[in-house]
C-alpha cells in the first residue's frame, strides 16, 4: 500500500560501525501508532535495551517528523527525539518547532532516523536524499551552535536543515540541548549530551522528493478552510507582531518594538514566534540575535537582571555554549546559596556568582560547559551538586523533580500559583519538569469553568470523560478534577505531535481532534476516524510509560517536590484555597486511573495492555 | 482582482516556506519546495525572494503568504 504523506523510509546509523542503512516504513506500524511522536515512541521502545545508561553508546537516538510535516498545512513543522535522558535517566520526548528540519528530512525520504552507538571521533550526519553519509567534524569540535549551524550549512548550501550542539552538549552537561537551525531548543533533560556522548556534533539534511497527500481534493478543502479560519482570526496581527511576549510580556511592547528586527517561523508556520533581534544602543549595539523566541532572550530580567540589553546577550551565550536556561539558572541559584552557606568554600569561586550579572554568568557558564573546575561539578546539575557536597544541602535546593527544577511554581521562574494541569504536568511528564506536552495544548489560565467543556470536545475529551473532569458545573460545588483533564492534554499533544503540528497555544487552537483524524485521513489515506485516532494515542502514550516502567521507574518517582508544600505554595486551580499534598496525591491517581493504569503503582494494567494490542 | 502584478517585500519575509509548498503542490502534484518557481533565500540576516523563469505570475504562492512579503498588486 503507498501511503500519502509518509515519505516512506526509515534511516538507520551505526556511528560505531559507520554503517547506514535504510528500511521501508512499516505501514502497520505506522498506522497504528499514527506517526511522528508516536512512532518515534514505538521505535524507541523497540531499540533502548533496558537497563542501560544514557549515556552509552547503545542508548539510541530516535528522531522523527510526523506524516503532516512537509505539506502546507499550517505550522506542521514538529521534530521530535526520544532517547533515555542523562537528567532523570528516563525515556523522554523532546520535541521542537521543527525550523527547515522535519521539511527536509521528509524531501530527503525519511519519516524516522535511528542514531545508535559512538564514533570514534568527532562526526556529523549528511543527509542529501539517498546520499548519507557520517563525515569528519573535528573542525567543528568545539564551536558554538550557531558557528557549528552556519558551518553545516556551508557544506550543502542552503535551505537545508540543521540539528547541532555546542560546547556544552560535547562535554556530556547534564543540562546541554540540541538546536534545530541554530534557534529551536530541543531537548530538556540533556539531549544536547546524548548527542555529544555519540560524539554526534550535528545533523544535516537536504532533500528534493516531495511529499504527496492521498485524497488531494479532500486536502484542499480542509486546508483551505482552516487557512481561512486563521486569516480570520481577529489577533493573528498581534501574535505576529508579538509571538510569545503576547502571553508573557516580560518587557514593555516599545522595548520589544525597539529591538525587534525579523520574524523567522518554521516552514509552513502562518504565525512564526521565532526572533532576529537586534541591539540598537549601549555597549552591546549591534548585536544580532536569533533566538526561539524574545521572551527567552528576556528571561534574565526575571532572575534580577536591570539591563534588557545584557539579559539578551546572556542568552545569547547560553544559547551558543548549548545550555538549558531554566535548567543553568536554577543551578546557579542553587550554587550561589552554598556559597552563602560556606559550604562552597571561597578558593573554589574564582568569580562570584551572581544571578543579575552578565560577566558572572557568562564566566560561570563556559565553566561548566567545558567543565573547568567547580564547573565540572555543576555542569552534573543537582545530582552533581549532592553527590560532590552531600545529600544535606538538599535543603538548600529549590524544588527538583527527576533531576530538573519545575519552572512553574509559587517560587519557580514562571511564577503562577494556581495548580492546573501545566503544573501537574511537570511531575507527570516522563522525561520530568516541562510544560510542553501539558501546558498550551489545554492551558487556559483562569478563564471560567464554562468555556471548559467546548474547549475539552475540540481537544477530542469523550463526552463521558468531560463529566468525569467537570463536576457539578454551574453550582456552587463545581470541581475540576486536574489529574483527570491531564491524561487529555497529554493525549491532544500526542495528537498534535504524532501528526506533525506544533502544540504552542497559538497554533494548536485552530486545529480540534476531529479535524486531525480528517486531516490523517487525507493526508495519509489511512481511513481514520476521532475513536481511531484515540486509541491510537492512548496506545503512544502507555507505550511511553511502559518504556519507563521497563526502566523501574513507577509511582515513588512522580513524586510531588517536599517543597511545593512550604509557604507561599500552590493554591487549587478553582478556589483559590491552598493546594495540600492529598489532593495533589489523589489527582495523580486520578491521572493514572483515566488511562486505565494502576492507581497505586502507575504501572498500565494487563486489560489496556491488551486492548492496546502492547502485550 | 482581474490582474495584477506581484509585489515582493523580503523584509516582513519569515522564511515559512508557504509559497513554495504552495506553488510546487500546484503544478507538481507534490509538496516539495525545490520544485517551486518561486525561491526564497533565507541566509543572510534578510531574506531573498526569486522568482524562476517558470513563474506564470498565477498569484497561488501570493495567497498563501500570511505576511505580506508578497502581495497583489492591480494593474490597470
Ligand atoms: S509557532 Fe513557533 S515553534 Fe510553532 S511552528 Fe510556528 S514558528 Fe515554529
Ligand atoms: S506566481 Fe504562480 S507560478 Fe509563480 S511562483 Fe507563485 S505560484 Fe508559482
Ligand atoms: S514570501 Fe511569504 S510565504 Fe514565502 S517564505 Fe516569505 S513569508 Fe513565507
Amino acid at each position: 500500500m503507498t501511503m500519502g504523506g509518509f515519505a516512506g523510509k526509515v534511516l538507520y546509523v551505526d556511528l560505531t560501525q559507520g554503517k547506514i542503512r535504510q528500511e521501508p516504513l512499516d505501514p502497520v506500524i505506522a498506522q497504528k501508532f499514527i506517526g511522528g511522536l508516536g512512532l518515534t515512541i514505538k521505535l524507541a521502545y523497540d531499540r533502548i535495551t533496558p537497563g542501560s545508561y544514557a549515556l552509552y553508546p547503545e542508548n539510541p537516538i530516535v528522531l522523527g517528523a510526523g506524516p503532516l510535516v512537509g505539506t502546507s498545512l499550517p505550522a506542521t513543522s514538529r521534530v521530535y527525539a526520544v532517547t533515555k535522558l542523562p537528567a532523570s535517566g528516563t525515556v523522554g520526548w523532546c520535541g521542537g518547532g521543527g525550523g527547515n528540519f522535519g521539511c527536509q528530512l521528509k524531501n530527503a525520504g525519511y519519516d524516522q532516523v535511528v542514531i545508535e552507538g559512538r564514533a570514534d571521533r568527532p562526526v556529523f550526519l549528511k543527509i542529501i536524499d539517498d546520499r548519507v553519509e557520517i563525515d569528519d567534524a573535528r573542525s567543528l569540535w568545539g564551536s558554538g551552535v550557531e558557528e557549528g549551524c552556519e558551518e553545516l550549512w556551508k557544506t550543502v548550501g542552503r535551505p537545508a536543515g540543521v540539528l547541532s550542539i555546542g560546547p556544552a552538549g560535547e562535554n556530556l552537561v547534564s543540562f546541554s540541548m540540541a538546536y534545530i537551525d541554530r534557534l529551536s531548543t530541543l531537548g530538556r533533560g540533556g539531549f544536547g549530551a546524548v548527542m555529544g556522548s555519540k560524539n554526534l556534533k550535528g545533523i544535516i539534511v537536504k532533500g528534493n522528493g516531495g511529499i504527496r497527500v492521498a485524497d488531494r481534493k479532500g486536502y484542499k478543502d480542509l486546508s483551505e478552510t482552516l487557512f481561512q479560519r486563521i486569516r480570520d482570526y481577529p489577533y493573528l496581527k498581534e501574535w505576529q507582531d508579538l509571538g510569545l511576549l503576547k502571553s508573557l510580556p516580560l518587557v514593555p511592547v516599545e522595548v520589544y518594538e525597539n529591538i525587534k528586527k525579523r520574524r523567522i517561523a518554521c516552514v509552513s508556520c502562518p504565525i512564526g514566534d521565532k526572533d532576529v533581534v537586534e541591539i540598537p544602543d549601549g555597549k552591546l549595539k549591534g548585536l544580532i540575535v536569533c533566538s526561539t523566541s524574545a521572551a527567552n532572550l528576556l528571561t534574565p530580567m526575571i532572575y534580577g537582571f536591570q539591563d534588557y540589553r545584557e539579559a539578551v546577550r546572556c542568552i545569547a551565550i547560553l544559547d551558543e555554549l548549548g545550555l538549558d536556561m531554566f535548567e543553568f539558572f536554577g543551578v546557579m541559584g542553587f550554587a550561589k546559596s552554598l556559597c552563602d552557606q560556606g559550604i562552597i568554600s571561597k578558593d573554589r569561586i574564582e568569580t562570584e556568582i551572581r544571578l543579575d550579572s552578565l560577566s558572572s554568568l557568562e564566566t560561570w557558564a563556559k565553566k561548566i560547559s567545558l567543565r573547568e573546575g567547580l564547573g565540572g561539578v555543576l555542569a552534573d546539575g543537582f545530582k552533581g551538586i549532592l553527590k560532590e557536597f552531600g545529600e544535606e544541602v538538599k535543603r538548600y535546593a529549590p524544588p527538583v523533580v527527576k533531576g530538573l527544577i519545575p519552572y512553574v511554581g509559587p517560587k519557580a521562574p514562571l511564577a503562577w500559583s494556581l495548580f492546573g494541569t501545566m503544573e501537574l504536568g511537570q511531575v507527570l511528564d516522563p522525561r520530568g519538569p516541562h510544560v510542553g506536552a501539558s501546558g498550551s495544548p489545554t492551558y487556559f489560565a483562569k478563564r471560567p469553568l464554562d468555556v471548559f467543556p467546548r474547549h475539552l470536545d475540540r481537544m477530542g475529551v469523550p463526552q463521558e470523560a468531560i463529566e468525569r473532569i467537570l463536576l457539578g458545573l454551574g453550582t456552587e460545588k463545581q470541581q475540576l478534577k486536574v489529574g483527570r483533564l491531564l491524561k487529555y492534554s497529554h493525549s491532544w499533544f500526542s495528537i498534535l505531535g504524532s501528526l506533525g503540528i506544533c502544540a504552542r497555544a497559538q497554533i494548536n487552537r485552530f486545529y480540534n481532534a476531529s479535524l486531525c483524524a480528517e486531516l490523517y485521513e487525507a493526508v495519509t489515506g489511512i481511513e481514520t476516524d476521532l475513536e481511531g485516532l484515540r486509541e491510537r494515542v492512548e496506545r503512544v502514550w502507555t507505550l511511553l510509560r511502559m518504556a519507563n516502567v521497563r526502566e523501574g521507574f513507577t509511582r515513588k518517582d512522580d513524586a510531588l517536590p517536599e517543597k511545593w508544600f512550604e509557604e507561599p505554595g500552590f493554591q487549587d486551580y478553582l478556589t483559590g484555597k491552598p493546594a495540600i499534598r492529598q489532593d495533589l496525591e489523589q489527582m495523580i491517581e486520578d491521572y493514572y486511573d483515566e488511562w486505565g493504569w494502576d492507581p497505586k503503582t502507575g504501572i498500565p494494567t494487563e486489560e489496556v495492555l491488551k486492548k492496546l494490542g502492547l502485550t | 482582482m482581474e490582474k495584477f502584478t506581484i509585489r515582493v517585500n523580503p523584509g516582513s519575509c519569515t522564511g515559512c516556506l508557504l509559497c513554495q509548498l504552495a506553488c510546487s503542490e500546484h503544478y507538481t502534484g507534490s509538496f516539495n519546495p525545490s520544485a517551486a518557481r518561486v525561491q526564497v533565500d533565507v541566509s543572510g540576516i534578510d531574506c531573498s525572494i526569486r522568482f524562476t523563469e517558470e513563474c506564470n505570475g498565477c498569484g497561488v504562492c501570493v495567497d498563501y503568504c500570511f505576511y505580506e512579503a508578497l502581495r497583489k498588486e492591480a494593474v490597470g
